[in-house]
């Protein structure tokens, strides 16, 4: 007998007693995980000398292998799962409670089509200090599927006044996990991974490869250098923010063959000045970071226009926004 | 002749001359190198291991261009903050 993804799902939800068995190999299982499930593992040729004492779903990874398994035995009240585990993803990702996300939805550049992509996208944002804070926060609120927060520092408490992601209690802990914790709660749609490393030659490999979108939050030249490489070498877009005094700039790097940092600065030096030598009003990096969130939802969603080829210069005393056409 | 150009400045520079804008006479047939080295005169050590960018009328250039009257000019350098 077959049963749908849907039909499972109902009963299940209504509280029939219903086995689950999930033949899959380890892998697949680890994979595409059964949310919602609570499945028993075994092997599809150990099932032929068990007795089934009320109805079970058995489930493979297409539903493929378990309907012939099914269709050479007349075994009562056991059913497979039409389309199996990808099925029973598909159904679940269709009936996930999207009215959180319901404001931003209405906008037409968005729509329930984007909201799905945003819970399918994968950002990592390599900083968690002023500007990668107010990024993740937007980023996980938004919706974004998975999020990987990259900072090897600790929180200092001279860094809350512009890193409200972070309370007192955290001081002298990671960055990085600290704002996991904090973000899993604002948003559990967010899967959140934290790396206790700063980014290296080593680890960006690990570190940045998969996602759909890189932020540079940082505040050194080797770490952007370094994103600039791996970002233009894999196509990734990159979303740059920086920020000197009361000034901030952002743009976007490598999106369809689009500038990198090194077009628009072939040369940094290493005194250009960190928040805690030159000073920072802590709403600039609020302000800079939540520009580079929306240009990376952007990104996700193929909105346009885009900073890809333009800086943009935000003036925090005059609160003048102007952008620099950057040439080939 | 002379003409009049406009000088914007950015994070460092603003920082070294102590100002947003800067008004310059300038020869015509002028470039922005010769700007540079009016600009880096007029900050002194103030300037001194600091690069910047130079973009005419919000467009990046790439090589040293004449200027035109009434042209406006950015000194955009890296910042690192974040």
């Amino acid at each position: 007998m077959n049963i749908s993804a849907r039909e499972l799902d109902s009963r299940l939800t209504d509280g029939e007693e219903l086995s689950v068995i999930d033949v899959r190999r380890e892998d697949q299982k680890n994979r595409w995980p059964l949310a919602g499930i609570d499945a028993e593992s075994a092997d599809l040729e150990d099932l032929d000398s068990r007795t089934f004492k009320r109805p079970t779903v058995l489930i493979c990874q297409f539903g493929i292998i378990t309907q012939r398994w099914l269709e050479l035995r007349d075994l009562d009240d056991l059913y497979n799962l039409i389309g199996g585990a990808q099925a029973w993803i598909s159904h679940r990702e269709h009936r996930r409670d999207l009215s959180r996300y319901s404001r931003q939805m209405v906008l037409p550049e968005i729509g329930e089509e984007g909201q799905r992509k945003l819970l399918n996208a994968m950002v990592t944002i390599v900083g968690i200090g002023g500007l990668g804070c107010p990024a993740s926060q937007y980023l996980a609120a938004a919706g974004i599927g998975k999020l990987r927060l990259v900072d090897g520092d600790v929180v200092d408490i001279t860094n809350l006044h512009r890193q409200p992601l972070f309370s007192t209690e955290n001081v002298g802990h990671s960055k990085s996990e600290a704002a996991a914790e904090s973000l899993a709660q604002l948003n559990p749609d967010c899967n959140i991974t934290s790396a206790k490393s700063f980014l290296c030659e080593d680890n960006c490999e690990s570190l940045l490869s998969e996602s759909d979108v890189v932020v540079d939050a940082t505040d050194t030249v080797s770490a952007r250098r370094l994103m600039d490489r791996f970002c233009a070498y894999h196509s990734i877009p990159l979303v740059y923010g920086g920020l000197y005094r009361f000034e901030g700039q952002v743009s976007v790097f490598h999106l369809n063959d689009g500038p990198s940092y090194s077009d628009l600065f072939p040369v940094t030096d290493s005194n250009s000045g960190s928040c805690s030598d030159e000073g920072v009003p802590g709403m600039l990096p609020g302000i800079i970071g939540s520009i580079q969130a929306l240009e990376a939802l952007k990104i996700i969603l193929a909105i346009e226009p885009n900073l890809s080829g333009k800086l943009l210069l935000y003036d925090g005393l005059t609160h003048v926004v102007e952008q620099i056409q950057l040439k080939g | 002749m002379s003409m009049k150009i406009t000088i914007r400045c950015f994070s460092h520079v603003r920082q070294a001359l102590g100002k947003e804008t800067v008004t310059l006479k300038l020869q015509d047939g002028t470039d922005t190198t010769e700007v540079e080295r009016t600009i880096r005169e007029m900050a002194g050590e103030a300037l001194d291991g600091i690069s910047f960018r130079i973009a005419v009328n919000r467009k990046y250039l790439s090589f040293p261009t004449e200027l035109k009257d009434s042209d406006e000019i950015a000194l955009i350098p890296p910042v690192q903050g974040g």
